[in-house]
């Protein structure tokens, strides 16, 4: 078991940079999530620690040590695929044997590490299957045993879950969290599903072009985004600009928002969570006169769309929260000052995604 | 509805179709049972063409020689064929597309000329004819259906096997020889059958580059025929026609060729 | 761009494909060049012999009437069978794609092509024990018909023809086949649901798309029947000389070598000029 750390990692497909400069520390026996568009490259970077792909420029090390040309059979690294890719040809026990059988594990030492490791999965029993005879749910269970079965140092996962479907992908959300602490090993996962990050993850590194934009514990990642990219990447995002002062933000049309103490820059983002709508003018510090443009029923939620201080606000919120109000109808748009966050605007002439 | 009339005489028509090809084929084989030399009717069952062709020295030694041959032609189209074959489903190789359509003037030019270009060229640099020159000219025909076969068993191989089995500490050997290979046999035997079965067949070629005095079957055959026939023909046709036969039974039930998937 | 590995990657692809294309480049595509060469010699190069460069043996192809007149034999025979071919094969294939349902259908697929690809030399054998005089064909109509029946068919051209669409029918009901079979179902649905009868869908939509296939399969055995000489031999007789038997004969009974390298090299033209107009529905048809 050891961490894992990148410096200064680059990989150019051609003009196409996916991996421009990034470092990266994944702290030991840390579940760390990696999130961000397509194309931001969070597939290049699983991919260069495992060793598939050879760096441009840059280093990576587990447990302290560099890597750098070590092949990936060497780097004693665990790697569940996205499509799983068990060996179809052999059984469930054959594809957890077979590393160990590269490593010249003992015949006994093998069979009670299968049992253990399939035992850890809650699969006993389905060492005779073949994967063809396992469901969804089963082979994932069978893609990390083996993966975990060689004891390597680090765990790669490439989208785990992501041939799942809905419920089931919530199920092994909570037994891949189990596993990894009972085996206690560095994790790092990729994903395109904020919220399996924001669930499995000790930490989630946000990456866009290449580069980190923001790392750290869900929560706080949550709560103070950063910048603007990663506010509306992560969850949705009402984005307000204007002049920041020491009151908080001065839009254009002259009122004043009260954010959150501290740092007075760039814009403010405030969750559609976190707003609320009333048909008087409420009694708070940050409240902007609009229009309800469209309300939208999503079941457990509405969403409304208002039109607000000259761009469009996003509230939402349970159902009660909304009765009484129609669409055309002018509201208030109110929100506690503290679940507001100061983020970096957007560079300009980048567009962003999502 | 209209649709069964149609139907129904489209069946018909690929019920005539299938008697327009076997029915030749069929009278061979029982005529090959014919006691008479003439294909004389009525018919009267006999084996002793069979029988005779144990005694023909000459028959013996082109069949033993279209065997060998063949076994040679399989085993080396096979492992060169194969080899090319993954070289270019794994790597983005430089001018693929071009590698790809020069498999295509073996398959696609006439025999005749294929055959009369490579006995032109082996004379001139000295191999001239025999044995030596009918493998190397076979090799060539057959590399395309082999590489063609094998390619269509690639399609179906998920690369992420290959990752997933260094992931797991496995040396690039180990993966070829574990994980690739076993993927690949049927296919692989497909195209080693498919192989032998294209020079086993194979005449034209054979019949340009085979020294005379020892040639392969298939130019024994078609002299003894414009000679004159010979009942034991009959048999060893029959025997030859069977044995192809088999061979892309087999083929078909390992590649699934020409059906679907 | 390239880093090490791959480049290395690329070194060992490349080490991979070089047996398999160096033995065509070898077994192939130098005897082509060779025979372009020795199209152009005046005699055989053995030691004693005098031999130079010219171009008499494309003259003597030219200066002949009879020459031409054989590649065109040839070239008709081709277009006959091919045609043969489409009219016999087409129907099998929509039945086989578009009536036969399941396990049957590959079962018929598969007893369509088995004798494409079983000997052909033998298939071409076996007709000439059904069509000579006083064979089976002929005992078989006699004892059905009243008088005696004398097809005369041996050793006649439509004997070769009759052998040839034989040995190629299985080809075009092939790849006829592949191209009816990969058209998507919901479009002829959607022809029917605009009212189209049956024989308006096939005009109009199952012929049209299935068009590149069929001209693939033509030429897939224009090609190899225009150079075809066993079959013209052994079903034609004295008929049977075509452009392929008198190259046959260059090479194995005249020993002139240069002409019938000349002979080949035309053909091999007029071919390569077929294929090449042909070439955007083989590609689109065989991929």
């Amino acid at each position: 078991m050891s961490g894992v750390s990148v410096s200064g990692l680059v990989k150019a497909w051609g003009p196409v940079r996916a991996l421009d400069g990034l470092t990266l520390d994944f702290p030991e026996g840390s579940f760390f999530g990696l999130l961000g568009p397509s194309g931001s490259g969070k597939t290049t970077l699983l991919r260069a620690i495992a060793g598939f792909v050879t760096p441009d420029a840059g280093t990576v090390r587990i447990g302290g040590q560099s890597v750098d040309g070590v092949p990936v059979e060497r780097r004693e690294i665990g790697m569940v695929f996205q499509s799983y890719a068990l060996f179809p040809h052999m059984t469930v026990a054959g594809n957890l044997s077979f590393g160990l059988e590269v490593r010249r594990v003992p015949a006994r030492e093998r069979a009670r590490r299968i049992d253990e490791a399939l035992a850890l999965v809650r699969l006993e029993g389905f060492g005779g299957r073949r994967p063809a005879e396992l469901s969804g749910g089963q082979r994932q269970r069978v893609a990390m045993a083996r993966a975990i079965v060689t004891r390597p140092r680090v765990l790669l996962l490439d989208e785990p879950l992501s041939a799942l479907d809905r419920g089931l992908r919530t199920e092994m959300q909570i037994e891949l969290r189990r596993i990894q602490r009972e085996v206690g090993i560095t994790a790092i996962f990729v994903t395109h599903d904020q919220e399996e990050a924001l669930t499995l993850s000790d930490r989630i590194g946000i990456l866009r072009e290449g580069r980190l934009v923001r790392e750290g514990p869900p929560r706080a990642v949550w709560d103070d985004p950063g910048d603007a990219f990663t506010a509306r990447f992560l969850g949705a995002a009402n984005l307000f600009t204007g002049t920041p002062e020491p009151g908080g933000l001065r839009l254009a049309s002259g009122a004043l928002l009260a954010g959150p103490p501290g740092r007075t820059t760039g814009c403010l983002a405030v969750r559609p969570e976190a707003m609320a709508l009333s048909p008087v003018e409420p009694g708070a510090p940050n409240a902007l006169p609009g229009r309800i443009a469209a309300l939208v029923f999503a079941g457990a939620t509405v969403t409304a769309l208002v039109e607000a201080a000259g761009q469009q606000a996003r509230v939402t919120g349970a159902p009660s929260a909304f009765e009484g109000l129609a669409e055309g109808q002018p509201v208030w748009l109110a929100w506690p000052p503290g679940r507001a966050a100061w983020v970096a605007p957007d560079r300009p002439g980048v567009a962003t995604g999502k | 509805m209209s649709a069964a009339p149609l139907a129904l005489s489209g069946r018909l028509w690929l019920g005539l179709m299938l008697v327009f090809l076997y029915a030749p084929i069929l009278v061979m084989a029982a005529m090959s049972l014919n006691a008479s030399p003439f294909y004389q009717l009525p018919f009267e069952a006999s084996t002793r063409w069979y029988a005779k062709l144990w005694t023909n020295r000459e028959i013996l030694a082109a069949a033993w020689r279209s065997v060998w041959i063949a076994l040679a032609v399989a085993a080396i189209a096979t492992l060169i064929g194969s080899m090319a074959a993954i070289a270019l489903w794994r790597h983005a190789v430089p001018g693929r597309r071009l590698l790809q359509a020069l498999l295509f003037p073996p398959i696609a030019v006439p025999w005749l000329i294929t055959g009369t270009a490579m006995l032109v060229f082996f004379f001139g640099i000295g191999l001239d004819r025999g044995s030596p020159a009918v493998i190397l000219g076979h090799v060539a025909l057959a590399l395309p259906y082999v590489i063609v076969v094998v390619t269509a068993r690639l399609q179906g191989f998920d690369p992420t096997l290959e990752e997933a089995a260094r992931s797991l500490g496995a040396r690039p050997l180990t993966v070829t020889l574990r994980i690739t290979l076993p993927f690949l046999a049927p296919g692989i035997v497909a195209a080693a059958l498919f192989a032998f079965a294209v020079s086993f067949d194979q005449f034209v070629v054979s019949y340009f580059l085979a020294r005379p005095g020892d040639t392969t079957l298939p130019v024994l055959i078609y002299t003894a025929i414009r000679k004159g026939f010979t009942p034991e023909i009959n048999a060893i046709s029959t025997i030859v026609i069977l044995v192809s036969m088999v061979l892309m039974l087999l083929v078909a039930r390992l590649a699934r060729f020409g059906g679907e998937r | 761009m390239a880093d090490r590995g791959e480049r290395a990657a690329t070194g060992r692809a490349l080490a991979m494909l070089a047996p398999a294309y160096l033995w065509l480049l070898f077994a192939v595509f130098l005897p082509l060049a060779a025979m372009a060469w020795f199209s152009l010699l005046s005699d055989l190069p053995l030691r004693g012999r005098e031999w130079h460069l010219t171009l008499a043996n494309y003259r003597a192809f030219l200066d002949s009437p009879a020459y031409p007149a054989l590649l065109w034999k040839s070239l008709r025979i081709a277009a006959v069978v091919t045609l043969l071919c489409l009219v016999a094969g087409f129907p099998c294939a929509l039945v086989l794609a578009r009536v036969i349902r399941g396990r049957s259908r590959e079962a018929l697929l598969l007893l369509v092509i088995l004798p494409f690809w079983s000997n052909a030399l033998v298939r071409v054998f076996s007709w000439t024990i059904l069509l000579r005089p006083g064979g089976v064909l002929d005992a078989a109509l006699s004892a059905v018909l009243p008088g005696e029946v004398r097809l005369g068919l041996a050793f006649t051209e439509t004997a070769v023809v009759i052998g040839l669409v034989h040995s190629y029918v299985p080809y075009v009901i092939l790849t006829a086949y592949l191209a009816l079979q990969a058209i998507d179902q919901s479009l002829i649905e959607a022809a029917r649901a605009l009212g189209a009868g049956r024989l308006r869908i096939l005009r109009r939509i199952l012929l049209p798309l299935a068009l590149p296939g069929l001209i693939a399969g033509a030429v897939l055995v224009f090609v190899p029947v225009a150079g075809s000489f066993m079959e013209p031999r052994l079903l034609g007789g004295r008929m049977g000389t075509t452009f392929g038997t008198v190259i046959e004969d260059q090479f194995v009974a005249v020993f002139n070598w240069p002409l019938g390298a000349a002979l080949s090299f035309i053909l091999l033209a007029v071919v390569l000029g077929i294929l090449a107009a042909a070439s955007p529905a083989l590609r689109r048809s065989l991929g």
